[in-house]
C-alpha cells in the first residue's frame, strides 16, 4: 500500500475506438476462417456474436456488421424440436445461447421475425427448464448454475413473459445461494463468486426483488475486489485481476447504487491497459491474447464509469444492453398489470 | 474465452508455418464434425458413432453438443444391452478425467462426469470414495479451482445421501456415518489452509461444515465418539474460542491476507455465534461483549506491530477495516456512544489510507450506509 501511494497513476490512454470495431469485424473474416481456432470456437458462435454485437452497439457502430446476415445466422440456429437456440446451426440448444439470441434480435429490434407460433416454443422451452427448486437448468442434462437462472429470466422478460410463480420460485433459489459474505455462489453451498453475484443480482433486479438481500454487506465484498498495484478487479479473494470483472463487478454495483465505492480513475486505467493497440480488442490483462468475450465486458464496464468521457452508450446494468433498447423491455411488475 | 494465453508475436515463417498446419487440422476436423453431426440428426447409435464422439471431443471438449449426442448413444445402447452400463460409464469416468486434466476449468467435461455418477448410481453402483479422492487430486492442481470444490461437495452430498438410505432404520448411524464424513471435510480444510492461508476456497467451505457438524453432534446419544474434535464442538462459544485461536497465527504471519480477516468477521458475526452468545451465555462463560473487546485488542496488538514495522508508520488497512467492525458492533450492543468518535477517527484514517474505497467510507462517515445490517 505504502508503495503505492507514491506510485503515479498510469498514464491515461484513450479508447481506440476504431481499433476495436476493426478487431470484432475480423473475428468472422478471409482470414479468422484460416485458423483453427475460428472452427474448433463454433459452440461459442451465438454467444460470441451478441458479445462482438453489443460491443458495437456500445460504441455506435452496430452497422459494422451486416444485420441480415446475423440475423439469418441467428434464426439458421433455431433448433424446432426443442424450442430453443443453439449456438451453431445443428448444434443442441441451450438457455445461453438461447439468450444471446434473443438478445441479438432486440440489438436489432427484430424480435418480432420470431413470430407467435416460434415465439411460443421458445418460451416453453425456457419454462421447461425450471426444476422443482426454482433453479433452472440449462438444457435438459441437468446442470443447474445461478448463470442459467439468470439466463432464463432475462430471456422471459425480453419475451415479455414473466410470471410471479416463474419468478418468485426463482428467487427463493437465488437467495439460497447467498453466503455469509453477502456474496452469490454458483449454487447453495458455493462459494461466492463475483460473476455468479451479477447474475443473482440481475435476476433479483428483473423479479423487482433487490430489497430482499444486504446491499451494504454486498457492496463492501465487491468494493473489495479491486485490487493493486493494478486498479482491475478481481472476482474472488485473493485472485488474479480480469478485465471481465469489470462488468461483474460494476453492473453488480450499479444495481445497488454503489459504483462509488471503488476507485473509477484506477479502474479506467486499468481497463485501458489490456486494450491490444496492434489487433485492436481487449484480453483479460494487458499483454494477454485479445478476444471478444473480454472486448465485450472491457468496452460495457468501461461505459458504466466513464461513457461520455469515450463516447460510449449508456448500457443498462441488468440485460447488458444499451439503455435506449432496455428501455422498451416490459419491466416486472408495473407492465404486466 | 481466453484466460491467461500470452500474446503471440509470430515471425512471417512461424505465421505461414501455423497456417499450413492448420490447414491440415481444419480438414480433419471439419470432416470429423460433418460426419458426427450427421449421424445426431439421422439417430444413428452405434458403437462407430460412440467412437467418433470420442475422437471428436478429443479435438474440442467444449463441443457440448457432441457430449449430448454422446449420452444419447449410451441410452440407446444401454437400453438395447448392446453395452454393459456399469462398465461403459465406468470407462468413461477415465475419458472425461483424461479431459479435466487438460481443461480443468470446462464446464461440458465436469457435467458429463456428474452425468456418468447419477447414472451409476441409478443402479446402485457408483463409487463415492474413489470420486472423493478424485476430488482431492483435483485440487492438488488447483486449490481455488471452484469447479473442484464444487464437485467435492457434490460427492459429499452424495455420500450422505447413501448413509442415509443404507442406515435407514437406525438413524443414530445416520448421524454418527454423516458426522464422519463432514469431520473429515472440516479436517480437509485445516490441511488446506495450513498449506496455503490465502486460499478463501477452504475458508468458505469451513464456514459452512462447522453448523452442520455441531447441529448433527448434538443428535449423536454416544457421547464418547469422535474424541479429536468433540471438544471443540460442546458449543458454539467453544468453536468460537478455537477458531479464533486457530487464526490468530494467521492474522500475525500476513495481515495482508483478506481470507483470514473475511473469516473473522464471519466469526464475529454470524446468528449462529452471536445469538448463542447474547447477552450473556448460558453455562457462564465469557459474553459476546468479551469476545469482541479480547478481539479488538489482538487486532490493535497486530495493527500496532505492523505500524512498528512500516516504512512509513502508517497503519495496516485490514486491522484498520476489522478494527471498525468491531466498534460499530460494540457501539450497536453497549449503545456507547463515545464508540462513534473512535469510529470516526478510523474512517478518516481509511479513507486516506485505503483511497481505492474511499466513497464507501464517505457513505459509513455520512450515514448514507451501514457496515452490516445485523
Amino acid at each position: 500500500m505504502e508503495e503505492v501511494n507514491k506510485q503515479d497513476t498510469p498514464a491515461q490512454k484513450s479508447l481506440d475506438k476504431m481499433k476495436h470495431v476493426e478487431f470484432v469485424q475480423s473475428l468472422d473474416s478471409k482470414v479468422s476462417r484460416q485458423s483453427y481456432e475460428y472452427w474448433i470456437s463454433e459452440h461459442l458462435r451465438m454467444n460470441g456474436l451478441y458479445w462482438g454485437l453489443t460491443a458495437l452497439a456500445t460504441m455506435d457502430k452496430l452497422d459494422a456488421l451486416p444485420s441480415s446476415e446475423v440475423i439469418a445466422f441467428v434464426m439458421s440456429c433455431w433448433n424446432e424440436n426443442t424450442g430453443g437456440f443453439g449456438a451453431f446451426p445443428q448444434h443442441d440448444a441451450h438457455i445461453l445461447s438461447t439468450l444471446s439470441a434473443l438478445q441479438i434480435l432486440i440489438l436489432y429490434d427484430r424480435l418480432e421475425s420470431l413470430g407467435d407460433e416460434r415465439k411460443n416454443k421458445v418460451k416453453n422451452f425456457i419454462l421447461g427448464l425450471q426444476l422443482p427448486n426454482g433453479a433452472f437448468q440449462g438444457d435438459s442434462f441437468g446442470e443447474v448454475d445461478t448463470r442459467f437462472v439468470y439466463t432464463a429470466i432475462q430471456s422471459l422478460a425480453l419475451l415479455g413473459e414473466l410470471s410471479k410463480e416463474v419468478i418468485d420460485r426463482a428467487t427463493d433459489f437465488i437467495l439460497k445461494c447467498t453466503n455469509f459474505d453477502g456474496a452469490f455462489g454458483r449454487a447453495p453451498g458455493a462459494e461466492s463468486h463475483a460473476a455468479q453475484v451479477f447474475t443473482s443480482l440481475a435476476t433479483l433486479a428483473i423479479a423487482n426483488n433487490l430489497h430482499l438481500i444486504d446491499q451494504s454487506k454486498l457492496g463492501s465484498w465487491l468494493s473489495e475486489r479491486q485490487v493493486l498495484p493494478s486498479g482491475g478487479l478481481n472476482g474472488r479473494p485473493e485472485k488474479l485481476p480480469d478485465v471481465c470483472y469489470s462488468w461483474w463487478v460494476l453492473s453488480s454495483l450499479a444495481l445497488i447504487d454503489k459504483i462509488h465505492w471503488i476507485n473509477s480513475e484506477y479502474l479506467e486505467s486499468f481497463i485501458l491497459s489490456c486494450q491490444d493497440l496492434e489487433s485492436g480488442g481487449f484480453s483479460d490483462r494487458s499483454g494477454n491474447q485479445p478476444d471478444v468475450f473480454h472486448t465485450c465486458f472491457a468496452i460495457t464496464g468501461l461505459s458504466l464509469i466513464q461513457g461520455k468521457k469515450h463516447g460510449l452508450k449508456a448500457i443498462d446494468p441488468v440485460y447488458c444492453l444499451p439503455s435506449e433498447i432496455s428501455a422498451n423491455i416490459k419491466k416486472w411488475p408495473v407492465d404486466y398489470s | 474465452m481466453l484466460h491467461e494465453v500470452k500474446k503471440q508475436r509470430l515471425t512471417e515463417e512461424a505465421r505461414l508455418n501455423k497456417l499450413k498446419k492448420d490447414k491440415a487440422k481444419i480438414k480433419t476436423y471439419r470432416a470429423l464434425t460433418e460426419e458426427v453431426l450427421k449421424g445426431k440428426i439421422e439417430r444413428q447409435y452405434s458403437k462407430h458413432n460412440l467412437d467418433l464422439t470420442t475422437k471428436l471431443i478429443d479435438l474440442n471438449p467444449e463441443f457440448y453438443t457432441i457430449w449430448n449426442y454422446r449420452r444419447e448413444i449410451f441410452s440407446k445402447l444401454f437400453e438395447d444391452g448392446v453395452l454393459d452400463k456399469k462398465e461403459t460409464l465406468e470407462k468413461d469416468l477415465g475419458f472425461s478425467m483424461e479431459q479435466l486434466k487438460r481443461f480443468p476449468k470446462c464446464y461440458w467435461i465436469w457435467n458429463h462426469r456428474v452425468w456418468c455418477l447419477l447414472q451409476l448410481q441409478s443402479i446402485n453402483e457408483a463409487n463415492w470414495m474413489y470420486e472423493f479422492g478424485i476430488a482431492s487430486k483435483l485440487l492438488e492442481m488447483d486449490s481455488r479451482n471452484f469447479h473442484g470444490w464444487y464437485y467435492r461437495r457434490f460427492v459429499v452430498e452424495n455420500m450422505e445421501n447413501n448413509m442415509k438410505i443404507r442406515h435407514k432404520d437406525d438413524s443414530q448411524q445416520q448421524i454418527y456415518q454423516y458426522l464422519s464424513i463432514n469431520i473429515k471435510e472440516y479436517q480437509y480444510t485445516t490441511a488446506k489452509i495450513s498449506k496455503n492461508i490465502s486460499n478463501f476456497s477452504a475458508w468458505h467451505n469451513r464456514s459452512k461444515l462447522i453448523p452442520k457438524i455441531y447441529d448433527n453432534l448434538k443428535l449423536l446419544s454416544d457421547t464418547t465418539a469422535f474424541p479429536s474434535i468433540r471438544h471443540i464442538f460442546q458449543s458454539p462459544y467453544h468453536i468460537l474460542m478455537h477458531e479464533l485461536n486457530y487464526i490468530k497465527t494467521g492474522i500475525y504471519m500476513d495481515p495482508d491476507d483478506t481470507s483470514v480477516w473475511l473469516y473473522l468477521h464471519w466469526l464475529l458475526l454470524d446468528p449462529f455465534f452471536v445469538e448463542y452468545l447474547k447477552p450473556e451465555s448460558s453455562d457462564g462463560l465469557s459474553s459476546y461483549m468479551d469476545i469482541l473487546k479480547s478481539q479488538l485488542q489482538v487486532v490493535m496488538e497486530v495493527n500496532a506491530l505492523e505500524k512498528e514495522e512500516s516504512s512509513t508508520g502508517e497503519d495496516n488497512i485490514w486491522c484498520l477495516k476489522s478494527i471498525l467492525i468491531i466498534n460499530d458492533v460494540l457501539e450497536k450492543e453497549t449503545g456507547d456512544n463515545s464508540i462513534l468518535n473512535t469510529k470516526l477517527e478510523i474512517l478518516e484514517k481509511l479513507i486516506r489510507l485505503d483511497p481505492l474505497r474511499k466513497g464507501r467510507y464517505l457513505d459509513y462517515r455520512n450515514g448514507a450506509a451501514k457496515l452490516y445490517s445485523l
